[in-house]
């Protein structure tokens, strides 16, 4: 135990010695003249002696005030116990909420424990301090910025909820706690999460980092992939991957229900670290498939799945282009994408699809619907272009990107690229040294993705990423498209071509709730926030005469990154002076104070009530008297 | 009867004028009047017989006893007196205090009390004592009505209580005991001593022990020093309710205090508040405890 400021203590005892002082001088009692002290006499025999300290051993009101000092002054010496936790005055804390704080192996959930922790911290900040809070886990918020207002900051707190998608990349909240720290001194970065996150190699922050591992277990079985192939009319397959995260040879069994029926269960060896897959037929009706591991595991979000039968409608999509082979050939061979080519100088559409890609050319006005953009060669109203970048080394911005699955980049090259700016609507999925190479995002209700190069100054189109990436892309930006058009990843917009005679669109979230969705300019769009849970989202478009049509779409909560859960106890950060590995738990023990001057000042406030009771009793049964007259009268 | 010092209205004297005082025993008295004396006198009410020796009265020979004994007998009759009431006020400062005044109430009672006895053709005698001690010397008759009421109403509440002294000073004086009615607040440390004194001769002591509301229920409050309106060192209280609390609790004890003592010497204690108005006093707790009729 310490005391923050000693000095007060000696306040204290001057306080004290002035009371008991004022209590001695002020032993002039005021003069009543009665008609004899005979009885008075008798009574207060002990009260007459002349030493002041007899004179002061019976007045319960200095000792309730000396009381009150007593505990006044050690509350003012704020003592404190050492406890885990932190102790600068400049507080940054950095809660994980991806998929794998979900884990129940702290009860009750990771990020529950993460939450009450980062409380806890708010509760030890020194008077004055301030905090700000960060959540990291898809986009970074930051729901509580540099304040002391420490309700506010519980309730950025109790606000944090876990987020399935996004991976969980810290690179962006340490790089905004760097700034912090570096405009205060005496900073303190706390971060709380399983470890299970990104950590950039080359941030150093100016400011010392305590990291609160949470988690104890790495016990998880996830499903990994879950679809209904149509192979050949009338051939419905199912398949299934399950893998084992976990340090453990473990058996589950995997429960497979079609259209809510039972189909089979599968009992299956998981090695750690293996996966183990399930391929069946099914019968061709079936519609929706959902699977889910029976049993617990510290993760549950990622035992169970979905998938439904992949649409067959043919999704239009057009192609403005003064003659790319690569194009038209990778296009023309996605499953249920009917491709419709344009020359560049065509400057009116009759048609309406739901996609068009503008490669190497740029309308005006542009066409309607969402855009795949390759090579713009000026500036449009969404972006702009600002010069040429000269042999740009991509590498993807981060490191779980949807638009990126499965794609390695190492092996592409390109020549040059136009530098595309201002386009605060989008976020950067290829980047380089000088400037992004592959934008997308969502703007005016429409989705555009913007490919810098020119397929012909790249040696992409010649590498397995291509189809991969424009497979990517066209099912990013023409949702229902091929062969896994249905599953949308947590958290993400999910954005719906309708056609005109739309005029309503309504989904049905896994919980059951409806939303309604107003067309706009041939799109309607559900908001990522609305995409936060795993299932099934029923899509009906309605028209004048009922239902048009009803689409059906699939999240699931499963992530390479996130179905890895065992806890890290080091998380590499560079602090400054002396780049110093970030903190393990025992590391950081001891580093907080805990100050308890709390209840002393609330038993200071209650010693002072009672003696304020005490002094004005007199004037209570006065009044107590009154009231009791008055009622009875 | 017109009032005299303001100390009644005349109606209330009517009222008086039917009350008679009562006494529990003979006394021997210094005139004739209406009161059975012990001694042996001339009226109508046959007493003794007592064999007759020389130098009797022979003209109170009971012949007729003589013709049946041949013996000389006198007859003897009951002497009927007058009985000289004793009143006796504590004119003390202690005394001249509260609301209703505890001297303005003595007073009032004392007067009411001798205009009832001179009316009985009785004597009554007035001593006050306290600072200046005054006394009023036998007054007999309705004649004495008057300067009763006048030297009662000048009296001034002053000075110490010396209840003892004042009492050893009075019995020793008093040639002729009787009724005595003692009008105090007996607030001195010394009252035992006080009643122990007076009751060395054969007085009908009745103590009226008169106290103002204020010092049943003191309105006291904080830190104080009490000053004794008669003087001496103050005492330092706290007045809080559990002080107050022990104060009534001692009060009543020594009351209960005084009464003990007082029935151990057959004196009549009568406990009086002077919020109790006179005439119920007079009319009904003096009646009933045979103190008039």
């Amino acid at each position: 135990m310490g005391l923050l400021a000693p000095l007060m203590l000696g306040l204290g005892a001057a306080v004290m010695a002035g009371i008991v002082t004022l209590y001695i001088l002020r032993l002039r009692r005021e003069e009543r003249t009665v008609s004899s002290t005979f009885l008075w006499q008798q009574l207060v025999r002990d009260v007459e002696a002349n030493a002041p300290w007899q004179r002061l051993r019976n007045n319960w009101l200095m000792w309730l005030q000396l009381l009150a000092a007593l505990l006044l002054a050690p509350a003012l010496a704020r003592p404190f116990f050492k406890t885990a936790g932190v102790s600068g005055k400049n507080l940054i804390l950095i809660i994980d909420r991806s998929a794998s704080m979900g884990a129940v192996d702290a009860d009750p959930t990771r990020l529950e424990r993460a939450k009450s922790e980062a409380i806890r911290l708010i509760d030890q900040l020194p008077d004055g301090a301030r905090a700000t809070v960060m959540a990291i886990g898809g986009e970074l918020d930051v729901p509580a910025a540099a304040t002391n207002d420490r309700r506010e900051l519980r309730n950025a707190i109790n606000g944090i909820q876990l987020r399935l998608g996004g991976g969980s990349d810290m690179s962006q909240a340490l790089s905004l706690a760097g700034a912090l720290a570096a405009r205060e001194t005496d900073s303190e970065v706390a971060i709380l999460s399983d470890g299970q996150v990104t950590v950039p190699t080359s941030t150093t922050i100016p400011a010392k980092i305590r990291f609160f591992p949470l988690g104890e277990s790495a016990n998880n079985q996830a499903i990994a992939a879950v679809t209904l192939n149509e192979l050949a009319p009338g051939a419905l397959t199912f398949f299934a991957r399950v893998r084992n995260n976990g340090a453990e040879r473990v058996v589950r069994r995997l429960v497979v229900e079609l259209d809510g029926t039972l189909f089979n269960a599968y009992d299956i060896e998981l090695p750690p670290g293996q996966d183990q897959t399930i391929n069946v037929d099914v019968p061709a009706s079936t519609q929706i498939a959902h699977v889910y591991l029976d049993g617990t595991d510290a993760l549950p979000s990622d035992d169970q799945a979905w998938a439904v039968r992949p649409s067959n409608d043919p999704i239009p999509v057009r192609l403005v282009t003064p003659g790319n082979r690569f194009l038209a050939t990778v296009l023309g061979l996605m499953p249920r994408v009917a491709v419709t080519a344009y020359l560049t100088e065509t400057a009116a559409f009759t048609d309406t699809p739901m996609l068009t890609v503008l490669d190497a050319s740029l309308p005006d006005p542009l066409p309607e619907g969402n855009l795949l953009i390759i090579a713009p060669y000026r500036s449009t109203a969404y972006f702009s272009v600002t010069g040429v970048l000269d042999q740009p080394v991509p590498r993807p911005s981060l490191t779980e990107e949807p638009l990126l699955r499965g794609i390695e980049l190492g092996e592409v090259n390109i020549l040059r690229s136009v530098h595309v700016e201002n386009a605060p609507w989008a976020h950067t999925v290829i980047d380089s040294s000088s400037g992004p190479l592959l934008i997308a995002g969502e703007v005016d209700g429409r989705r555009i993705a913007i490919l810098g190069f020119d397929l012909h100054d790249s040696d992409l189109p010649l590498n397995i990423a291509f189809p991969v990436l424009m497979a990517n892309l066209v099912g990013y930006l023409a949702p229902g498209s091929g062969g896994e058009s249905a599953f949308i990843a947590p958290n993400q917009a999910l954005n719906i071509s309708v056609t005109s005679d739309v005029e309503q669109v309504r989904v049905t979230l896994p919980n059951g709730a409806t939303v309604e969705l107003e067309p706009r300019q041939g799109s309607a769009t559900l908001d990522a926030a609305q995409v936060s849970q795993a299932g099934i989202y029923t899509v009906e478009l309605h028209g004048a005469g009922g239902v048009v049509n009803t689409q059906r779409y699939v999240v699931n909560a499963y992530s390479e990154s996130e179905a890895t859960i065992n806890p890290v106890p080091v998380l590499d950060i560079a602090q400054a002076g002396g780049g110093v590995v970030g903190s393990t738990e025992t590391e950081q023990a001891q580093a907080g104070k805990d100050e308890w001057w709390r209840p002393l000042a609330l038993v200071a406030l209650i010693v002072l009530l009672i003696e304020w009771v005490l002094a004005q009793r007199g004037g209570m049964t006065r009044l107590r008297l009154w009231w009791r007259a008055r009622r009875t009268a | 009867m017109s009032d005299v010092g303001g100390l009644f209205e005349p109606a209330f004297l009517k009222q008086l004028d039917r009350l008679v005082l009562l006494t529990r025993r003979s006394t021997v008295g210094q005139m004739q009047g209406e009161r059975r004396s012990p001694r042996r006198g001339s009226s109508i009410e046959y007493a003794d017989f007592k064999p007759y020796t020389a130098g009797d009265d022979f003209r109170q020979i009971d012949w007729n006893l003589y013709a049946r004994l041949e013996k000389f007998f006198l007859k003897l009759f009951v002497a009927e007196e007058e009985i000289t009431l004793h009143l006796l006020i504590d004119s003390s400062a202690s005394m001249d205090w509260g609301e209703p005044n505890k001297l303005r109430y003595a007073a009032q009672l004392a007067g009411a009390m001798g205009y009832i006895a001179l009316g009985g053709l009785d004597r009554a005698r007035v001593q006050a004592f306290g600072g200046n001690a005054t006394r009023l010397p036998a007054q007999r008759g309705r004649a004495g009505v008057v300067p009763l009421f006048r030297f009662l109403s000048q009296l001034q509440g002053q000075g110490p209580t010396n209840l003892v002294d004042a009492c050893q000073r009075y019995v020793q004086t008093t040639r002729v005991a009787g009724p005595l009615l003692l009008c105090t607040d007996l607030l001195t440390p010394d009252w035992e001593e006080a009643l122990r004194t007076l009751s060395r001769r054969p007085f009908e002591i009745t103590l009226m022990h008169i106290l103002a509301p204020d010092e049943l229920n003191p309105p006291l409050e904080g830190d104080l020093k009490l000053l004794d309106v008669e003087g001496g060192d103050g005492v330092d209280v706290s007045a809080d309710l559990d002080l107050l609390q022990r104060y009534v609790e001692r009060l009543y004890a020594w009351r209960q205090e005084v009464e003990t003592f007082c029935n151990a010497r057959g004196i009549n204690y009568i406990f009086v508040e002077t919020t109790l108005p006179l005439d119920t006093l007079l009319v009904s707790v003096l009646r009933e405890r045979q103190l008039l009729r």
